[in-house]
């Protein structure tokens, strides 16, 4: 409470310049709970392709190595020192492949937020501005694409192709992230657009250009940046459901989605193996639902004291 | 309102147009050619086989033609025949359309019946321990991939507790009602997790600021009882949106049941598109997804003009 009150009372400028230290003391316990699971995730995901990329020199299990195959271990052991989190139906170390996974759902998400972004947002942004013919058209291109229930055009989509690597799959993901991604900078142009400050930038003769670039882009930011948490959320849950589904990206790589798919065979034994990439899923979506409503509710009042 | 009936119906055929458009592109870059799948593999070499079984299915028309021939069709009910188990995809589709049905109502029931005393005392005891309990529920439930909830599922209640069968199918008309639900309520319930939480929380929020109207702060005044208020005075104004919201996740669900109908091995339509897509088969990815897309939209727009038929404001015009 008193934060809040200081950044009132010194104004704008102290504001500004520790304005992300100001933000997280601001937030509310879970919501700095869901931001350090996200960041251990990340950190988690980098070390591990780090790891491959050293030959597997840092402390960190195979996730491919299956001794089972070569008799020197039973499958699905429990956890031992060893195998913190114990292994699964081939005795691979369950941890090791929870943190290779997550860099398809880091991969995945990042895609699509840019993508978003970059495209979406710029594609919104236009037409909003612009209007005219090139927003009827563009609208209606979305309503068709936005006319599938988005599983089953992915599964149309995905089975086109043979080979589904990580580099493919978040290629399509990012695609069809677009269309919302447009929706929403579309919206939020349209609310800007008519604002005294665009009006008083057109009087004075600014070019329509420089007026998209300075003005409404950077104004639509934070509604974009808003919707990237929730949509890469959205998205982590549907390339799990495409990796159970063995329509992702291909075994051996670990995807937390593959993962319970392979465990879900011995589910009769033990949950285990689909007890811990189930909830990673779940955490990771969870955390970033979180951090996505905290980010829109300050977004909603700082736009409205405008 | 007769002019926005017509807008709207002319823009969902442009709608269907173009997505039958687009499901007819996207499968036809399907690589490999379907005569392959077609004959054993000692007869890939016989050129004259070949070209005999292509000429007989039409493939080296335009692929223009072929589209024109496949909407013509499908538009009679006749989505054509799939190359690799020599089914009608509309056989298909008949045969397994009631169990897609079916779930995806009964979640829309779940999701619609739990929501309702949920989001309504939520918002009656805005910020005490019940609202509490249930906005985390709601945020887990709109989080937790509706997969992995029927796989929990599947495992307490039938490998823990085993109350219910955990895959497969009953048939209303084989085996009667009470066996068809017990192979349905498990599936639904997964499903239904995330829109329940959507509907709670939409309840709530519109309940809040309905609680604060005037003639709530009447009623409270004549001596009603709170449970009454509850019910007649603040549950009424918004069951509007509450029924477009419900209507809008009904579409969404058909799509949803795909992965779920997997996970419980369920005859339904998402199964088949599934093993369709396994094995390459054009013809049955196409007529699926053609069909899929078509009831979502027209489910769409349904509830869309029932919206604007509803509200007197836009009746009156």
């Amino acid at each position: 409470m008193s934060d809040s009150e200081t950044v009132i009372q010194t104004g704008k400028s102290s504001s500004k310049r520790n304005g992300f230290l100001t933000a997280i003391s601001e937030m509310p316990v879970v919501v700095k709970l869901a931001l350090f699971w996200l960041v251990f995730i990340v950190t988690a995901a980098i070390y591990a392709q780090i790891d491959l990329l050293l030959n597997q020199a840092l402390p960190l299990q195979d996730p491919f190595h299956q001794p089972f195959l070569f008799g020197d271990a039973s499958p699905v052991e429990g956890p031992s020192a060893d195998h913190v989190l114990g292994t699964d139906i081939l005795s691979r170390d369950n941890l090791s492949r929870l943190i290779h996974g997550a860099w398809v759902s880091l991969i995945v998400a990042v895609t699509v937020v840019a993508f978003g972004i970059v495209f979406g947002g710029f594609i919104g942004a236009f037409v909003g501005y612009v209007r005219g013919r090139s927003e009827t058209v563009v609208m209606a291109g979305l309503d068709v694409v936005l006319a599938f229930p988005p599983l089953v055009l992915l599964l149309a989509l995905v089975s086109i192709y043979k080979v589904r690597n990580l580099t493919l799959i978040a290629l399509v993901f990012g695609v069809l992230s677009i269309p919302t991604y447009v929706r929403i900078a579309r919206a939020s142009t349209l609310g800007i657009a008519s604002r005294e400050f665009i009006q008083a930038a057109e009087a004075i003769g600014t070019k329509r250009r420089s007026i998209l670039f300075r003005e409404i882009i950077p104004n639509i930011m934070p509604a974009l940046l808003a919707y990237a948490l929730i949509s890469a959320g959205f998205v982590i849950v549907i390339e799990g459901t495409l990796s159970y589904l063995g329509l992702s990206v291909q075994i051996p790589q670990p995807t937390w989605g593959n993962m319970i798919n392979e465990g879900r065979r011995d589910i009769r034994r033990t949950i285990l193996p689909i007890f811990w990439p189930g909830l990673f899923l779940t955490l990771t979506v969870v955390s970033l639902n979180m951090l996505g409503d905290w980010v829109q509710q300050r977004v909603a009042v700082r736009s409205s004291a405008l | 309102m007769g002019k926005i009936l017509t807008v709207r119906l002319a823009r969902l055929v442009a709608t269907l147009f173009a997505v039958s458009l687009l499901t007819f592109l996207l499968v036809e870059q399907l690589p490999g050619d379907p005569v392959t799948a077609l004959l054993p593999p000692e007869a890939l070499h016989d050129l004259e086989t070949i070209e005999r079984i292509r000429a007989e299915l039409q493939l080296d028309d335009p692929a223009l033609v072929r589209y024109g021939r496949w909407v013509t069709d499908a538009l009679q009910g006749d989505l054509g025949k799939s190359y690799i188990t020599d089914q009608r995809v509309a056989d298909a589709i008949r045969d397994r359309i009631p169990v897609t049905m079916e779930l995806a109502l009964l979640a829309t029931v779940i999701a619609a019946v739990l929501a309702v005393p949920i989001g309504a005392f939520s918002a009656y005891r805005e910020g005490g321990r019940f609202d509490r309990m249930m906005s985390g529920f709601t945020t887990a439930a709109l989080s937790i991939p509706a997969f992995v909830a029927a796989i929990f599922f599947i495992w307490l209640f039938t490998l823990k507790f085993n109350w219910l069968p955990s895959t497969g199918w009953n048939r209303i008309t084989d085996k009667g009602l009470l066996a068809n639900l017990k192979t349905a309520i498990l599936p639904a319930s997964a499903l239904a997790l995330a829109p329940l939480a959507i509907n709670a929380r939409l309840i709530r929020a519109d309940m809040i600021g309905t609680l604060k109207e005037d003639y709530v702060l009447s009623a409270r005044a004549k001596g009603l009882r709170d449970r009454y208020i509850l019910m007649r005075h603040a549950l009424r104004p918004s069951a509007l949106t509450a029924i477009t919201v419900f209507g809008l996740q009904l579409g969404g669900l058909i799509g949803g049941t795909v992965v779920i109908e997997t996970v419980f091995a369920l005859p339904g339509l998402g199964t088949r598109l599934i093993s369709g897509i396994y094995q390459r088969d054009v013809m049955m990815i196409q007529g699926i997804t053609l069909f899929v897309a078509t009831v979502y939209v027209v489910v769409n727009t349904a509830v869309d003009l029932l919206y604007l038929a509803l509200d007197p404001r836009i009746r009156r015009q």
